[in-house]
């Protein structure tokens, strides 16, 4: 099984790489240049796929969270923490992307519209989800509150994607593409979603390992302390 | 339910009487608010009487970090003596220890808006430019929304060794749709006039009620003694 596992995952990475490059091929050769905006469009077969990416790896940081707070088992914490850091990552790369878009299309590289704010919070949202984490010893009373926080913190990810619908808006709600445009786009998801899976299973298996070895240091070292062995010259 | 209620009163009340006899949490959040108003007043000179946009979020801010430091200070006077442990045996349901420790936090967090506000107005010549009323059910609304998610914060970090400021660096972004909407509601009445805006004050109800429930929900999950 662990075999399978080794050999799978540089496959994975190649077939995302292959696909990357594909992708980057179709947005220079076969999409079309689009009439008003020109190459500058050429950002959102980025930064739409990357903006879904963003909902769906919070959506996971909410359900590692809600099993935590049911199960109580620590892999749910780990799975919590590898989500969230791709989170905040995949955040930046949306509104980095937007920000460049946004210079072009609207002549200015910010704006406080509903979208731009609450992704913006969105971003500040899970940066501090990282910042908190190291901030508390216990590993339980991280889990805890990481989990509680990382409930409450998916509250924001509706308010992201409706809030060009509920409130007047200059970011665009929909946008209509041609063919070879809808056809690229389709490719740029599918490594720009794998490369998300990829990273939260990488994060989670090192944070898994480290906390495992953690654990059997930690038994190494009490056992015979409980089983009332002397403790040797290190004391 | 009746029993509920009265297990609620008996423990705002509880609560309200150690900070009546012991004036901590009021002077401390009081002599913050009137600081911070003082601080960002001075700096922003003639200006705040100018605009009333600026004024209420000057006191926002003065009532954010107020009701945060509240929070802090009411869940630990749980920790001290180990009064949580007593709270936690109680035949209590976890609930109503939530709600009164809410009701405690927006307790005091009124006594900060009522000082405060005034001050602020006396010594800046602040203008509000909306009815009094009518700033208070904004507030208002905006404060249970950020009590509610600061009291179920308060009592998951409490035991941990950066309290304050781990507590204000999660609940600050987590009420920032709450702290946004309260004040574009007050700056589209502002600028526009007429009434409150109807939606505005829809969106921020139900985002009270979201982060109510929630917290509510969450709360008998983090109160660990």
């Amino acid at each position: 099984m662990r075999k399978h596992k080794r050999s799978f995952t540089p496959i994975f990475w190649i077939i995302t790489f292959i696909l990357y490059g594909v992708g980057l091929w179709m947005t220079a050769f076969y999409a079309p240049v689009e009439s008003t905006m020109g190459i500058v469009q050429k950002i959102f077969y980025v930064h739409l796929p990357v903006a879904i990416s963003t909902f769906l790896a919070a959506l996971v940081v909410f359900i590692a969270s809600l099993g935590y707070l049911l199960q109580r088992k620590m892999w749910w914490d780990d799975l919590a923490a590898a989500a969230g850091k791709v989170t905040a990552l995949y955040c930046s790369v949306v509104l980095l992307t937007g920000m460049t878009w946004a210079h072009s299309a609207w002549g200015t590289w910010w704006t406080w519209s509903p979208r731009l704010t609450f992704s913006l919070v969105l971003w500040l949202l899970y940066v501090v989800y990282l910042i908190i984490r190291p901030a508390i010893d216990s590993p339980q009373r991280r889990a805890l509150v990481s989990a509680v926080y990382g409930l409450a913190a998916f509250l924001d990810v509706p308010l992201v994607y409706m809030s060009t619908k509920l409130m007047p808006d200059i970011h665009p709600e929909s946008i209509a593409l041609e063919p070879a445009m809808q056809r690229t786009l389709l490719v740029w998801f599918a490594p720009v979603l794998m490369t998300m899976g990829g990273l939260i299973t990488v994060r989670y298996r090192l944070t898994r390992a480290s906390r495992v070895k953690d654990e059997e240091r930690t038994q190494h070292d009490i056992a015979p302390a409980i089983a009332g062995a002397p403790l040797g010259g290190a004391l | 339910m009746n029993d509920a209620l009265r297990q609620v009163g008996l423990l705002v009340s509880k609560d309200l009487r150690i900070e009546a006899r012991g004036k901590q949490t009021i002077s401390l959040v009081i002599v913050l608010g009137v600081l911070i108003i003082v601080v960002l007043g001075l700096g922003l000179g003639d200006q705040s009487a100018a605009s009333g946009f600026t004024a209420s979020s000057i006191l926002w801010v003065a009532y954010l970090f107020g009701g945060a430091l509240c929070f802090e200070k009411t869940m630990a006077v749980e920790r001290s003596d180990d009064a949580l442990a007593g709270l936690l045996l109680a035949p209590l349901d976890r609930g109503v220890i939530f709600i009164s420790k809410l009701l405690a936090n927006l307790a005091l967090m009124a006594a900060l808006a009522l000082i405060v506000t005034p001050i602020a107005i006396m010594l800046f010549r602040f203008q509000l430019r909306v009815p009094v009323v009518e700033f208070a059910l904004v507030i208002a609304l905006g404060m249970l929304g950020f009590a509610a998610v600061g009291t179920l914060f308060s009592a998951a970090v409490s035991s941990t060794r950066l309290q304050g400021g781990l507590l204000t660096i999660i609940v600050f972004p987590l009420t920032l749709p709450v702290v946004i909407m309260t004040t574009q509601i007050l700056r589209r009445r502002q600028e526009v006039g007429g009434t409150l805006d109807p939606q505005g004050l829809l969106s921020l109800a139900l985002f009270d009620v979201v982060f109510l429930i929630a917290s509510w929900l969450i709360f008998e999950f983090v109160l660990e003694p």
